[in-house]
């Protein structure tokens, strides 16, 4: 009788303890997420220049790791998510190549999709003239349009490195190459992105 | 010299880079945070719903099951019923030939026929044992 109340107590005492570690990695993984995802919404929509589509995508990695890699420490947790995040980026170009193939045989002419506006799509002030809201818009939007052109994996490399800020190492991990690719990309990001801006925008 | 003037440049336009995009950022307007947020408690809800792996590859299981399912049929590999005697080129020229349908046409004459014949089999019988 004494072993049973004991085996049972034990029993309880474990799925307690379960519910305690899952409750603390939900907690822990919304901290992450919430930490996260404007700046991936931003590097997403950068990439996709739609932002419902990058909505779409961030909320599609974010599913995507909490499904397979909550168990995972917190600190791969960066690297891991912008990798998801990068693949369906690339998944989304694809698809964007092949939709363009067989929409042009249905386009009329003169019937051009060129609905995405930065400016207008653009947030409202905060604590700025107007002036400075203007040029820091402006600024962005020339940097946004100067990085959209960069060949993918140079703009992988140099979104991950300089807005989300992850080291080399992590960066090499979210694209799945080598450091030494990532040095390399990231350089020519860099110099290309100055060459285009020109010395106006710095 | 040269070299470090230029790594400078790259230091200081990464940095402005930086500064606008964490600007953007903050910008975001209230419906897309929220959206986020939406987002982000639908990929909360896996942890708390986790279900077993296959689950996710049932929909996969399933399609690929049709697929040999499929396969299988329009191949013509089904098992093939031993008592179902093959149809041969025979049976087409018999059912085929006018004097199939002849004797379709007088099937009660050669029934009774047939009765006749075995009633003779048996009287002849009879005789030899009486």
């Amino acid at each position: 009788m004494n072993a049973c109340v004991a085996n049972f107590a034990v029993s309880c005492e474990s799925r307690c303890r379960t519910g305690v570690s899952t409750l603390q990695r939900e907690q822990e993984l919304n901290r992450f997420l919430a930490e996260v995802e404007k700046r991936a919404l931003r590097i997403a929509e950068i990439s996709v220049r739609d932002r419902d589509e990058a909505l779409d995508l961030v909320q599609d990695a974010m599913i995507k790791l909490a499904r397979k890699y909550a168990d995972r420490t917190s600190d791969e947790w960066t690297p891991l998510f912008y990798r998801i995040l990068q693949n369906g980026v690339r998944d989304w170009h694809r698809r964007q190549i092949v939709r363009n193939r067989v929409m042009v045989w249905f386009r009329r002419p003169g019937n051009e999709d060129n609905d995405y506006d930065a400016v207008a799509a653009a947030p409202d002030p905060k604590g700025r003239t107007p002036d400075e809201q203007l040029q820091s818009q402006e600024a962005m939007q020339s940097l946004e349009v100067a990085v959209g052109e960069l060949p993918a994996r140079q703009r992988e490399a140099f979104m991950l490195r300089t807005f989300e800020g992850l080291s080399v190492a992590g960066t090499a991990t979210s694209m799945g190459c080598s450091e030494g690719s990532v040095k390399t990309h990231y350089s020519r990001a860099v110099h290309s992105l100055r060459e285009t801006l020109g010395e106006h925008w710095q | 010299m040269n070299e470090r003037n230029e790594m400078g440049a790259d230091k200081a336009f990464a940095e402005k880079a930086k500064k606008l995009f964490d600007e953007s950022v903050e910008d975001l307007d209230g419906q897309t945070r929220s959206r986020l947020n939406r987002g982000r408690q639908a990929a909360l809800e896996e942890l708390t719903s986790a279900k077993p792996v296959w689950v996710h590859w049932a929909p996969a299981a399933g399609v690929a099951a049709a697929v040999v399912v499929a396969v299988v049929l329009w191949s013509g590999n089904l098992p093939v019923d031993e008592l179902t005697p093959e149809a041969s080129a025979a049976d087409f020229e018999i059912l085929l030939t006018e004097d199939s349908f002849e004797m379709l046409e007088d099937l009660e004459f050669y029934s009774w026929i047939d009765l006749d014949e075995d009633a003779d089999e048996t009287v002849e019988t009879e005789d030899i044992v009486g």
